[in-house]
């Protein structure tokens, strides 16, 4: 991706994409270190330079580097989709380029374990689930859950799966709250989640 | 009647259905189908038409369940979430009508992860329970999923799937309860090989008076190996096999016809369950057993209404 | 009390930095704005010994600092000083004594500003102090020198015998030095000793005719007749040399006493003129004409011995002298003559040191008493401490004041066999730059303007001249005030580096660094409050009126409130047009009101609304002062969509929305007589309060 970008900063941004170990300045360090020692090989020109700012998805912090980028042909951002897109915005007249894949809202299960915990539908439900969430930990997203395919609480997908309905009925079970499932959940409106466009938020008391 | 389909006919009239598989081909030719309506029209009151089973492309089930029609086989539309959102699963459920079709069997589907597009997009736009609801209302209220008026009649005959040994086993009737409220006519269960263990949950089904609510058509599987039979035990989910039917098969000199023995003996042992009202016969690429384990069980002829 | 190095904080007001005796004005300012004009008085009275005259003539160098000052005006300090200080509120001050006297008995030798500020200090630390006063009447030069068109006798009278009820004894008519030496008062018991003398003795001209032609009187002279209404004969045209306030006070008191032509010499430019401005000015608009770079040369009398000329020489300026300004350079042949029939010179005065300068070391020069340092004002003789225009020579009343007051925590202390303060040079402090790109954003208000009787009434008599504030008009230029210092902090412990501030803030304030850390310049920051009610992790405090004190006044409000009929929360905003009598008439009128008064709209956040509702109100409105007083008027279309927000918030909770109204303040008083009425019944009418 970043073969014959000349003069290339590799942008860090220190909140969601350090905490993944994805994006703060130690994987700044590592990558540009490793674009530098393959540029070596491949006889690829140009400096490569390394930065960071707090967060790429805020103008504010990303206008603090302008000078910076002024003197770059390439950017190689290692923020969240969000980050590499407003640098984009920004800077119109030079390549950007995503140096992660930008995957889930999840949780930290340990150090180096995360997993995924919210889809972003827009119309949350834990209140009904006991704070588990189909939409993103059902393979098949089902609100009147589970399928067939549920065996020994895992998901028919793989063993390292949890069936989360499995989950929710043993949870409500433990509230004595699981006659809350006898009632059909209707049909899914997927605009929040996406699925009306892409989406905005605007809060009118807050606009400066 | 709710759709003048045979297979309500007989259920309705209080007789034991028998239903069976027919599962299209990876491809256009409609002989495959067409042999198996030939094969099956006997010995079966409808066959089931699966849609992209195991997330496998496969020719579609409408157009399978308009070949049996045109041979004079009554079909059950299976359709499955996984494909289609809802606009084009009522779309569907329309032209279906149109063509004839009078049963319908509203699933979930496998995960397409276990099919050959594993890299697929999943739609699940609704589940199998809300689908139920969906037909129920086009056919007993003329109305779309948004409330708007449909013209002209949605005869169907609405079939849902259970499992009784899926996990969690004591939520299992109250899924089944779902299903039913939200308007399930009948029940076709997965393949059942530990009758004990059905019996029991037969009587949870009756307890909350199911039995008599919908009804429920129990599944069997006929074993062709051992191989097939461990198989089925250790990586199907959803299918309990019990140890004993293993070993049967392995001890057995004829596997095959241990894997109909077996069959039978299921049969007559579910015939006599309260509330069990049919068998669902998927002997999957082993069709041709099916008219004699028919025969065998004594269900053969089959009746007519 | 104290007024040492240790008492300036690390962030003082510009104002009180420059007050030799680091008088808050800051906190009095603010409580004028609050209408809490009894707590300004006392703010500024358990300091200063001397309000009334300090409102009156003080040269007010904390004006000078004013940040204000850097937008259009500084803030009219003196001015609210005087208006805190004249109310009929200040009658009800006591200074409290403390239990245990120590028994020491201290005498203070002359009872001008120094003396008395000493003198109070003293008594209030519980000593018994007795006054010596050459003169039969107290006041030093505030009694013979300032005219009482600038300050009333009156006023005078009642200040110092405010400290006098302290028990302070007085013994007029004694000249210490004269019969009572300062060695005779030790032996009488007085363990330690105040010498406030003054300087009460003018300079001689020293041109040729000074003493040999009548109707050449000095300045002090001059003005001590006049300050004890005497009968003094003042010629038609007078001439009156010198610079400095003497000066202008002789031209000035000349002209009521009927001199028709008042000429003012002055040796140096009207920039160098060491008089006060407004002193000039007004003195020009009484017809006192004042000729610069001009000094006398010699005075010419008539056959009677009676003056009739002053000749005078045209200066230019030549290189810097002693005191860093310019040297005047007479110009040869430029020699004038100037027909007068008085001249009263004004030069500057020295203290009249001879009668004790046996007993303490005075300066060759100027006589002026010598002391050992600022904060100890030890002179030569131990137990006798000396301050004001005794040691320095003229100087200001505030730094007379300063001088009695540091005296009596030195005096204290030796007296307490303790070691007195370090000596050293007091702190200066740097004058607070406010950025251009601030200044352009600060919405401008003029200054209040000085109300003064007219020219032509003032000339009959020695009347007070200026007026004191009206209550609107102190109120209004209270809340001119930048809060200096008593703006935004945050806690960079709990600042998630949201940037919130930096977006939300009316003057562009807030800059955050690549890494999130956020600055706010303490000396750009008006404390108006935006960022630290926006901060969504409440990690912004600011020192005007904290937002816990919302809260608290709703609730203690909303306590106190009558409970028949409709209890209703109003939100006011400080900058409308009201004075204290209409709070006071709105809480009679109306108990079931509870007021809960703001810096500003902008400061009320949706849980305050919604707190309010909890407390047990029955509605709510915010009440927005004419938008032309409003220092932040960008802001108001935040505060309505914020209102909105709450409203959404109380009609999601089953409330109706209608309990809750912004409403526009009167061009007078708090709310409209029938508006009140409307609003009541609008709020009552709507649908259900609370959940029952």
């Amino acid at each position: 991706m970043t073969k014959g970008c000349g003069r290339l900063l590799v942008l860090g941004c220190e909140t969601c994409a350090a905490m993944s170990f994805a994006g703060g300045q130690r994987q700044v360090a590592e990558l540009a270190s490793a674009i530098r020692l393959g540029r070596k090989t491949s006889g690829d020109e140009g400096e490569v330079v390394e930065d960071a700012i707090a967060r790429q998805c805020e103008p504010e912090f990303v206008d603090l580097i302008e000078d910076e980028v002024s003197e770059c042909d390439a950017i190689l951002s290692l923020a969240c989709g969000a980050g590499v897109q407003l640098l984009a915005e920004r800077f119109p007249d030079k390549v950007v380029l995503p140096g992660c894949n930008t995957t889930f809202l999840g949780v930290t299960e340990a150090l180096g374990v995360w997993s995924e915990r919210c889809a972003g539908c827009g119309n949350c439900i834990l209140d009904k689930t006991a704070g588990l969430c189909p939409i993103a930990r059902c393979s098949k997203q089902l609100l009147n859950g589970p399928c067939g395919g549920s065996m020994n609480g895992k998901c028919e997908i793989s063993k390292d799966v949890d069936c989360v309905w499995q989950m929710i009925i043993d949870r409500l079970t433990r509230l004595g709250r699981l006659e809350m499932l006898e009632e059909i959940f209707p049909v899914k409106d997927w605009t929040p989640a996406g699925h009306g466009g892409p989406r905005k938020m605007i809060r009118e008391d807050l606009k400066s | 009647m709710k759709s003048g389909s045979n297979l309500e006919g007989i259920l309705e009239s209080g007789q034991f259905a028998v239903t069976a598989e027919a599962g299209p081909p990876k491809g256009t030719s409609p002989k495959i189908i067409q042999r198996k309506g030939d094969l099956l029209k006997l010995c079966c009151d409808a066959l089931n038409v699966t849609d992209n089973q195991t997330a496998i492309v496969r020719m579609s089930s409408i157009s399978g369940c308009v070949l049996l029609k045109e041979l004079g086989v009554e079909p059950i539309l299976q359709m499955v979430v996984r494909d289609r959102n809802r606009l084009a699963l009522q779309s569907d459920l329309l032209g279906a009508a149109a063509l004839g079709i009078r049963n319908v069997l509203c699933l979930s589907g496998d995960h397409q992860k276990f099919g050959n597009h594993p890299s697929a997009k999943g739609v699940y736009d609704i589940d199998s329970i809300q689908f139920i609801q969906m037909v129920k209302a086009m056919r007993d209220e003329h109305k779309f999923i948004n409330g708007e008026e449909i013209s002209g009649d949605v005869p169907f005959f609405i079939g849902a799937a259970a499992n009784p040994f899926a996990d969690p086993f004591e939520f299992r009737v109250t899924r089944l309860a779902k299903k039913v409220n939200a308007g399930a006519d009948f029940i076709q269960t997965q393949g059942i090989f530990d009758v004990p263990k059905f019996i029991e949950w037969m009587k949870m089904v009756r307890k909350r008076g199911l039995h008599e609510k919908t009804h429920i058509i129990a599944g069997l599987i006929p074993m062709k190996s051992v191989g097939m039979a461990r198989y089925m035990r250790n990586n199907v989910p959803g299918l309990s096999v019990p140890k004993e039917l293993v070993d049967r098969m392995a001890d057995s000199k004829d596997p095959k016809e241990e894997g109909v023995k077996i069959c039978i003996e299921a049969i007559e042992q579910l015939t006599e369950v309260e509330g069990v009202h049919g068998v669902h016969i998927m002997a999957v690429a082993w069709e041709d057993i099916v008219p004699r384990i028919v025969e065998e069980a004594g269900l053969m002829p089959r009746p007519v209404v | 009390m104290t007024i040492n190095d240790d008492s300036m904080e690390i962030c003082c007001p510009p104002c009180k930095a420059a007050c030799p005796i680091l008088t808050d004005a800051r906190e009095y300012i603010q409580l004028i704005a609050e209408r809490k004009y009894e707590e300004a008085f006392v703010s500024i009275r358990k300091l200063n010994p001397l309000p009334r005259v300090c409102g009156r003539i003080c040269t007010h160098p904390c004006e000078a600092a004013c940040k204000r000052g850097q937008v259009e005006e500084p803030i009219a300090i003196a001015a609210l000083k005087r208006f805190a200080s004249d109310g009929p509120w200040a009658g009800r001050y006591k200074g409290v004594l403390p239990d245990k006297r120590t028994g020491h008995k201290v005498a203070v030798v002359g009872s001008g500003p120094a003396g008395l500020a000493a003198a109070q200090d003293l008594a209030l630390l519980g000593h018994d102090v007795t006054i010596f006063e050459a003169l039969p009447f107290l006041g030093g030069m505030l009694r013979v020198g300032v005219p009482g068109y600038r300050l009333p006798k009156d006023v005078l009278d009642e200040e110092i015998q405010a400290i006098l009820d302290l028990g302070i004894e007085v013994e007029t008519g004694v000249r210490i030095g004269e019969e009572t030496k300062l060695a005779n008062l030790f032996e009488q018991g007085y363990k330690a000793i105040f010498m406030g003398i003054g300087a009460h003795k003018d300079r001689k001209l020293g041109v040729p005719g000074e003493d040999e032609v009548e109707g050449v009187v000095s300045a002090v002279f001059f003005l001590r007749q006049v300050n004890q209404g005497e009968n003094i004969e003042v010629g038609n045209k007078v001439a009156v040399i010198g610079g400095g306030n003497t000066a202008v006070d002789s031209a000035r008191s000349a002209r009521r006493l009927g001199a028709k032509d008042v000429h003012m010499i002055y040796r140096r430019t009207s920039e160098q003129m060491p008089a006060a401005k407004e002193e000039v000015e007004e003195a020009s608009h009484e017809g006192v004409q004042i000729s610069y770079l001009t000094s006398p040369v010699e005075i010419l009398g008539n056959a009677g011995g009676r003056v009739s000329a002053l000749k005078c020489i045209k200066n230019e300026l030549g290189e810097p002298d002693a005191s860093g300004r310019r040297s005047p350079k007479s110009v040869s042949g430029s020699e004038f003559t100037l027909d007068v029939d008085m001249v009263i010179a004004a030069i500057g005065q020295a203290p009249d040191s001879s009668l004790v300068a046996e007993e303490v070391g005075v300066t060759e020069k100027r006589k002026q008493i010598i002391v050992d340092g600022p904060y100890t004002l030890v002179t030569t003789q131990p137990g006798v401490f000396a301050g004001g225009d005794a040691v320095t020579g003229p100087a200001t009343v505030v730094e007379a004041i300063s001088a009695g007051k540091r005296a009596a925590i030195a005096m204290d202390l030796y007296l307490r066999g303790e070691p007195l303060p370090t000596t050293g040079a007091p702190k200066t402090h740097e004058t607070v730059i406010l950025p251009r790109p601030i200044i352009d954003r600060t919405q401008p208000f003029a200054r209040s303007k000085k109300v003064s009787i007219p020219v032509n009434q003032r000339l009959k008599g020695f009347g007070e001249v200026d007026l004191v504030l009206s209550e609107g008009a102190a109120t209004k230029e209270a809340l001119r005030c930048l809060h200096c210092y008593l703006g935004a902090k945050v806690d960079s412990e709990k600042c998630v580096s949201c940037l919130t501030c930096v977006r939300v803030c009316p003057l562009d304030i807030p800059t955050t660094s690549k890494m999130g850390e956020i600055t706010i310049d303490p000396v750009a920051c008006q404390a108006c409050g935006v960022c630290a009610l926006e901060c969504p992790v409440r990690a912004i405090d600011i020192s005007l009126a904290c937002r816990s004190d919302i809260a608290r006044d709703i609730e203690d409000g909303i306590h106190m409130a009558q409970r028949s009929g409709l209890v209703i929360v109003g939100f006011f905003d400080l900058h409308g047009n009201f004075g204290s009598s209409h709070v006071k008439s709105l809480k009679q009128d109306h108990p079931n009101i509870v007021p809960v008064m703001v810096f500003g709209l902008r400061r009320v956040d949706t849980s305050d609304v919604l707190k309010a509702f909890e407390s047990g109100a029955d509605g709510v409105f915010l009440a927005a002062c004419p938008p032309d007083a409003d220092p932040f008027p960008q802001e108001a279309d935040r505060v309505k969509r914020r209102v909105s927000h709450a409203r959404s918030l109380l009609e999601a909770l089953g409330i109706d929305g209608g309990r809750l109204e912004i409403i526009d303040m009167p061009a007078e008083g708090l709310l409209e007589k029938q508006s009140v009425a409307e609003l009541i019944q609008r709020m009552g009418n709507s649908g259900q309060a609370r959940s029952a």
